[in-house]
This record gives C-alpha cells, sequence and structure tokens, in this order.
C-alpha cells in the first residue's frame, strides 16, 4: 500500500468514527419515526460509493478494450475499515484468481442473487417495506429480496442455506441490527472477486444519520476465510425524486448467452 | 413445470431435521435395549395393575383431510379395520384411532408426539411393499435415511423404518414379535427423564427403560434434538385418548400433582353425556381422559365452515398505521387444481369434499413430473388444507366458462402453441418460465403443484406482494401515484383501498409473457379482501378487446398458514439446469435430423 492511499484511508476512517459518534445518540439529529416510535427506514435507498467494484480502496483500472471506457472502473477509497479485507493467505490467491476471472465467474454477471452485504451497494435502488412484524427489503436486481424476521426468537436455525440467508433483526436504540447466517457460499462481495464462505454470519447496522442518509455498517466474521472479523461502513442516499419507484431488472436474459452460448444452433462448439 | 428447481426446498429442510432426530433417538437408545419385543411383553404383565384402576388407552386423534380416505389409506397400508359403528374410528392392531377431518397445523415431526409405531415380523418386506405402491392413489410417504435406505438395523432399536400418513403422520415400522400389531407412541421431549416421571407421577405410569407404560400403551420417550418439540395442539397426531374409570379420583391425583386441566366436564358438542379431563403433558402433549362410554364430540363439518366464512361480516385487523392488514404468509395450495372453466359437464354448483380432494390430487400427479422421488420420499405437498371446492375460477360471465375469444386471440394462442412443438435454437425459444424470468401476470398469482407461498407484507402506503416460485415481488403502492409508463414484465401495479378490499390495477405490460394471447394490451384488476383471519380472497379481471369480447373475472382464495410454512429461497435461475439439458438435447435432435437417415 502507497503512503498516499493510506493518508486517504486514515480520513476516511476518521470521518466513520466522527460520524458514528454523532448518530448513535437519541438526542442527535431529527431523523423520521414510525408508529412504534423507531427510527423509519421505509424508503428508497442506494449508495453511491464504488463498493460493488471493489470493497477495498483502488486506483481505477481497464477491463474489456472491445467495450472501451465502459468496461473501465472508477477509482474508489474503499469502505473496509483497517483498509484491506484480513484474508487467510490462500484466500487472498483465490481472490486475486477470481479477478482475473471476473467477467465469467462473477456472479453478477450471471444475473445470481447477489447475497448480503452485497445487495446494498450494487449500483442499483433498493426499498426498505418496514411492516410491523417484519421488514422486507427489494432490491432493483435480479428481483433479489430479503425478509429481516423482527418478530421471531433469535437467532432460529435457517431452514435450508440460501444466496441471501436468513436475518434476524432487532433494535438497539435507533440502530437497526440485523444478523444474518445460512449462507450457501456461493456469493461474491464485489466484482473484483472478493469472496466468503458458507461459515460467513454478518451483523449489519442501520444507522439514520439524518432524515436522508443512512450509515451502512456490516461486520464480517468468516472462520473460514478470513484471519478476522473485519468491517465495512459506507452511507446510503434516499431517492428523493416523486416518481422514484423500484423497477423490474430481470436480467436473467441478458446471462443467457454467457450461460447457455455454446448451446445455441450453430455455436461453433457445439 | 418448474424444472428450474434443483432440490425443492421442503425437502431439504425435511431430511435436516430428520437427520437431527434420528441422531437423538440413536444416542438415547442405543445401549438400552437387548429385545425389544420380549421386554414390550414383560412390561405388559408387570404394570397393568400399577396405573390408576382401570386407565386404559382409548384411541390416539389423528387430523386429517378426510375421514373416509384416511380410513381407505390406514386399511390398506397398516393392520387397520373399519370400526363399523363409529364413522371416523379404524381398529389398528390393538389402538383405536379416531379420524377427525380438520385442517391441521403441520405433521406430527417437530411435534412432542413425533410418530407412533407399528411391529411387523419383517420390516423390510413390508417397506418393500409400500414402494413399490407408488404414487397412485394417496399414495405412502417414504422416509429414507441419510445413506438412502428405508430401512435400518440400529443397536438397541432393531430394523425400523418411517413412513408417513398423506396427513403427516410419521409412522415407524419396527420389527417386532409376530405382527403386525399396534407397538408404542413416540414422545420427543426436551428432558426425557423429567418426561418420564411426570406420566409416573401424574397418571400413574410405571418407568420402562425406553419410556413408560401406561395402562397397556407404551410411551417411548426420546430426546429433541432441536429443543423444545412443539405441542400436538391442531397437529397431525392431535392428542391421545385414555380411558378411565373414576375421572374424579384422577383429577385430584393431578390437583395434588400440581398439573393444570379441565374438567371433568361434558363438552356442549359431546354425542352424549359423558365426561371427560384436557389436560397438556410435558412439552404440550395433549391428553383427553374420558369416563366410559364416551362416544366423542360432533365434527364441524367443512360446510360449516365454508358458511360461515361467506355469510358472516368479517371485520379485518387493521395495521397500526390504519390500514387493512393483509400481511401474512399465506398459499394458494388449496385453490390449486381449480380449473379456470367450469367443465362442460358439470352439473353441480361446487364439488363434494372427496371429489376436491380427488380433483387435487389429479392435478398434483399430473404436474409433478421428474418429482415423483421427492413427493414420496419428504413431506413434500403435504398441505394442512383442505381442497377447494370451487367448480372453476371463473365467476363472471357466471356460466364460468371464457367469453368468446377474437380471431387475433385464436391466432395467438395457435402461434404459441406452435412455438413449443420447435426445437430451440436457444434460450429464447422457450418459455419465460423454463428460463426463469417469469411467469407473468396474472399467471405468477395462480396456484401450482409446489412453491405456492404468497408473502404480503406492509408499510404505510405500500402492499409488497412476493410469491415464492421464481421469486418475483411487486411493490403496490397504495397512494395515487402516476404510473412510470415504462413497460415491465409484470406491468406496472397501482393500488386503492376500496373499504376492506385493495383493488390493484396493472397495465404497461411489455407483453413478453403474454397471458393466452394477451400482452402489451392487457389491463387486469386484482381485489384482495380478506373474508376471515385465514382466508384471502383473490379477484382477478382480464381484459383486453383484441383477445375476448368481454372482460371477465375469476377467483380464488389463498389461506393463512404461518405456522408451518415460510418462503424458501427460490433460486430459480441460478439451479437452471433443465435449460443447459434442455438445449443440448436439442442440439443432439439436429444433429440427428441433419445426417442421413441409416439405410
Amino acid at each position: 500500500m502507497n503512503s498516499a492511499r493510506r493518508l486517504c484511508l486514515a480520513l476516511v476512517m476518521v470521518l466513520l468514527v466522527g460520524c458514528e459518534s454523532t448518530t448513535t445518540t437519541s438526542d442527535g439529529p431529527a431523523i423520521p419515526r414510525g408508529w412504534d416510535g423507531n427510527p423509519d427506514l421505509n424508503g428508497i435507498w442506494q449508495t453511491l460509493s464504488t463498493a460493488n467494484w471493489n470493497l477495498e480502496s483502488h486506483s481505477s483500472y481497464g477491463g474489456r478494450s472491445e467495450i472501451g471506457v465502459l468496461g473501465a472502473t472508477p477509482p474508489g477509497l474503499g469502505v473496509v475499515a483497517g483498509g484491506e479485507i484480513p484474508y487467510q493467505p490462500w484466500a487472498r490467491k483465490r481472490q486475486q484468481e477470481n479477478f482475473q476471472n471476473r467477467y465469467t465467474h462473477d456472479p453478477e454477471a450471471k444475473c445470481y442473487l447477489p447475497g448480503i452485504p452485497r445487495a446494498h451497494y450494487m449500483p442499483y435502488p433498493f426499498q426498505v417495506l418496514q411492516g410491523d412484524r417484519k421488514i422486507m427489503m427489494v432490491y432493483g436486481y435480479a428481483e433479489a429480496n430479503r425478509t429481516i424476521h423482527m418478530d421471531k426468537e433469535n437467532p432460529q436455525p435457517a431452514p435450508i442455506d440460501s444466496w441471501m440467508g436468513r436475518s434476524h433483526g432487532r433494535w438497539e436504540g435507533d440502530t437497526l441490527v440485523v444478523e444474518v447466517h445460512g449462507f450457501n457460499g456461493e456469493a461474491w462481495l464485489d466484482r473484483a472477486g472478493n469472496f466468503h464462505s458458507w461459515a460467513l454470519k454478518v451483523e449489519e447496522r442501520y444507522t439514520l444519520v439524518s432524515e436522508n442518509v443512512l450509515r451502512y455498517e456490516v461486520t464480517m466474521n468468516d472462520e473460514e476465510v478470513y484471519t478476522r472479523p473485519w468491517k465495512i461502513s459506507l452511507l446510503l442516499y434516499r431517492h428523493l425524486e416523486d416518481d422514484a419507484e423500484i423497477l423490474e431488472f430481470k436480467c436473467v436474459e441478458y446471462s443467457e448467452d454467457l450461460l447457455y452460448g455454446h448451446l445455441r444452433r450453430g455455436a461453433t462448439t457445439n | 413445470m418448474g424444472i428450474c428447481v434443483e432440490v425443492p426446498p421442503r425437502t431439504k429442510r425435511a431430511s435436516i431435521n430428520r437427520r437431527k432426530e434420528e441422531t437423538s433417538v440413536k444416542t438415547k437408545l442405543r445401549t438400552k435395549i437387548l429385545a425389544r419385543s420380549s421386554l414390550m411383553a414383560v412390561g405388559l404383565i408387570l404394570v397393568a395393575s400399577q396405573a390408576f384402576a382401570g386407565l386404559s388407552v382409548h384411541h390416539i386423534e389423528l387430523a386429517v383431510s378426510q375421514a373416509e380416505t384416511a380410513k381407505k389409506w390406514y386399511a390398506m397400508h397398516l393392520p387397520c379395520v373399519a370400526v363399523a359403528e363409529r364413522p371416523g374410528r379404524i381398529e389398528c392392531g390393538g389402538m383405536q384411532i379416531e379420524f377427525v377431518s380438520r385442517q391441521s397445523i403441520g405433521g406430527s415431526q417437530g411435534t412432542s408426539v413425533n410418530h407412533i409405531s407399528f411391529a411387523y415380523p419383517d420390516v423390510v418386506a413390508k417397506m418393500q411393499q409400500l414402494e413399490e405402491i407408488g404414487v397412485g392413489g394417496a399414495g405412502v410417504r417414504l422416509q429414507r435415511f441419510e445413506d438412502g435406505n428405508l430401512t435400518r438395523d440400529e443397536d438397541g432399536v432393531g430394523v425400523h423404518g418411517f413412513i408417513f400418513d398423506p396427513w403427516g403422520t410419521r409412522i415407524e415400522l419396527i420389527e417386532a414379535g409376530d405382527g403386525p400389531a399396534f407397538h408404542h407412541v413416540h414422545l420427543a421431549s426436551m428432558d426425557t427423564k423429567s418426561t418420564a416421571q411426570w406420566y409416573v407421577d401424574a397418571l400413574g405410569a410405571t418407568a420402562t427403560d425406553q419410556g413408560v407404560m401406561l395402562g397397556d400403551l407404551a410411551f417411548h420417550i426420546s430426546e429433541n434434538a432441536e429443543g423444545r418439540p412443539a405441542g400436538t395442539l391442531e397437529r397431525a397426531v392431535d392428542h391421545i385418548g385414555l380411558m378411565a374409570d373414576d375421572l374424579n379420583a384422577i383429577a385430584t391425583s393431578l390437583t395434588n400433582a400440581g398439573v393444570d386441566f379441565r374438567g371433568p366436564e361434558s363438552p356442549a358438542n359431546a354425542r352424549d353425556g359423558t365426561e371427560r379431563i384436557l389436560l397438556a403433558g410435558p412439552d404440550g402433549v395433549r391428553l383427553e381422559l374420558v369416563a366410559p362410554g364416551w362416544d366423542g364430540i360432533e365434527e364441524v363439518s367443512d360446510n360449516r365452515v365454508q358458511m360461515t366464512a361467506v355469510n358472516e361480516p368479517f371485520d379485518p385487523p387493521r395495521t397500526p398505521w390504519g390500514e387493512p392488514d393483509l400481511q401474512g404468509m399465506w398459499t394458494g395450495n388449496s385453490a390449486h387444481g381449480i380449473p379456470l372453466e367450469r367443465p362442460k359437464d358439470a352439473d353441480a354448483e361446487e364439488l363434494t369434499s372427496d371429489q376436491a380432494a380427488e380433483r387435487r390430487e389429479q392435478g398434483t400427479l399430473r404436474s409433478i413430473w421428474g418429482y415423483e422421488r421427492e413427493w414420496r420420499d419428504t413431506t413434500l405437498g403435504y398441505d394442512r388444507f383442505q381442497a377447494s371446492r370451487q367448480i372453476a375460477m371463473i365467476v363472471d360471465p357466471p356460466d364460468g366458462r371464457l367469453p368468446e375469444v377474437t380471431d387475433v386471440g385464436n391466432k395467438a394462442l395457435a402461434d404459441a402453441m406452435a412455438r413449443r412443438r420447435i426445437v430451440a435454437a436457444g434460450p429464447e425459444d422457450l418459455t419465460t418460465y423454463v428460463r426463469c424470468i417469469t411467469r407473468g401476470l396474472p399467471n405468477m398469482m395462480m396456484p401450482g403443484v409446489y412453491n405456492n407461498g404468497l408473502q404480503i407484507q406492509q408499510s404505510p402506503g405500500y402492499v409488497a406482494v412476493q410469491k415464492e416460485m421464481i421469486h418475483e415481488t411487486r411493490i403496490i403502492p397504495t397512494s395515487a401515484r402516476p404510473k412510470s409508463g415504462v413497460k415491465q414484465w409484470l406491468g406496472s401495479s397501482r393500488g386503492r383501498w376500496q373499504g376492506d378490499t385493495l383493488i390493484v390495477e396493472v397495465t404497461d405490460f411489455n407483453g413478453r409473457a403474454s397471458y393466452r394471447g394477451a400482452g402489451e394490451g392487457l389491463k387486469l384488476t386484482e381485489r384482495y379482501r380478506l373474508l376471515d383471519a385465514d382466508t384471502l380472497e383473490y379477484q382477478f379481471t382480464v381484459e383486453d378487446p383484441d383477445i375476448w369480447t368481454s372482460p371477465w373475472t375469476g377467483m380464488f382464495n389463498f389461506k393463512r398458514d404461518e405456522a408451518q410454512y415460510e418462503l424458501v429461497e427460490y433460486a430459480c435461475h441460478e439451479g437452471n439446469y433443465g435449460m443447459t439439458n434442455i438445449l443440448s438435447a436439442a442440439r443432439a435432435k439436429d444433429r440427428e435430423l441433419s445426417e442421413p437417415s441409416g439405410e
């Protein structure tokens, strides 16, 4: 890591810590509250970060040259506390292989379900439907969705391993805390090949910084892949357009050439 | 349909539960019993006099969709014969089983009465015989062990295997004695010792190596690996009935033992004035102690349930922010099998319960395809709800038939049929359902053979309708919002509350998942309303003047199933091996057609 990047990260961390201290107190900024007095997270949210390209801080890099700059990755400050994901040595190697094969191996390229936390920092909006018993999140990618059980014993075992895991939530003061487990280990964390295993346990913390800004912090715990638990922190912004809505992005058909192209009539390989 | 599912989720869940439960049985009993059958015989002689004077097993009550069908099933597959004087009663190798036609909230596995057990002289042969029965008729569900075998020779248990009846009661077949005969009731418990002690203290049972003897009924007790088991109330095995000469003496004993109970009393709907005591044993085992002469209670027929639903106005619950509360876990399972159009030869206004059960079963058998193994070997397809007796979905026109189809409509249907017959050149030639894109509207709401879950979530001003199959979520705003104008597979939904009914208007379809030929011109109007706490009526009005000469309306009900159902992630596209298989088969077909035929 070069010194300029280290400085950037240090600044980011200072900002993050600064924000945390002002938002977790109950006499903080005015935030919308629901019928039960808890913060009201209903709305359509989206990140402005480059986390989905690469969670770790990165300079820009090119991609498939045949589509020019459309294939390039913009630079980003990274959202990982401490700067780097604490991979076990084999796992860093595997991440680098994933990166080399990203155009064919990234589940996003295949329109596969994004998993948690990736669903929250993809470059698409998602809607929170906060009811009185459960919270549903519906993502503007691949018809992905999840239900956060606020009304079940915590933690209830996942009935089956899945892409999106099983989520149990609770309020800690003004922070929505969600424990997620029961992953199938297939999902990636970003387009740079960062990954986890089935053993991943996620703790998400959602805290309204102000009316229209939501801090999203995640602790990632996966002893199969990392040397210690690690955290990401980023901001989600509310869509304020009058007509904001989650439109369909049924991306299956855009993945079919990648997945089944070799089985088309006339394809050279069949 | 649904070749996109790799493993039906319920199958997987069942196998996880099974594994844990069986491990615990094994650990518990491994070193205890050498020759179960001989111990049983000794137990019978020794303990009979130690229980309360005259306390004997009376019946086991099972909830089933149709008592008549259940009697036939038990008589066909187990050592059971009908009891002439009682319509819902059958005698099974020394045990009376009472069938009650009632919706249950789930199978027996996972409850404190995990299973009931029958002795057979040759369990391997019996299981082979059951395996050969196939899925015809009500079928026999087999529960395989982890190694795929139907039976296992286990230390301390002997050779045994498990099946399910079609209504969710888990049944063990165990090699013992001359059989076939009823063998024991198997309790699952948090704490086997204290459970056994409870039966000894409260009911005068005698402790045995496997559990307790109560009168002449053996209870085996094993630890429930998953913590506290569910109670039996309203599950497939609802309760165990015991008969006692002197209910008052038992009441005194129960009081002394500090047990809560109800009675002795004669319930209002009892067939005669005989009294009973109701109580819950450890972990919610429901016990009914009846006096001699007990003749059961009158059943509530499903007819009466339906009449109540239709005739009495229902005041739906409200969300904390004041909208009618439709939230929860619903399934379309009971509506599976209702045809869209009224059959031309139908003369009744609705089916009988037996006809409805048979229709749904036929629907299941027609659509299970390669899922026979999953359907047979697991709890997949279990349903707590009786099949709907509705004769057809279409309620308008009143004759239950689609209005006249236009020439354009007929051509669209013919084109769609023709497309299905071609050898697919690529994914585009297959249906959007096979491709895991969408079933379209209103098709995505229609009940199918599995994954019929419908989860409704509300937040102020929004209703989200999420269908398990393919996993599609429609977010429906209920405030006045103009449509975006963006064409979508599922169109654009806009809702409003009219009284307690949610009315949703859907237009702006992209036309690529057309419904019976109706594409971009389709207008769908849906009405959702609660008929009672557990019944959500769904009406859909379909309009497309290019396809039909007039609008038409269909209707069916979703039933609430919070207790047993949860949406399981239907990762359809992610496991769509069907696509690879269909396309590689199509390429093989291409090669076959292009090669000169062998002469």
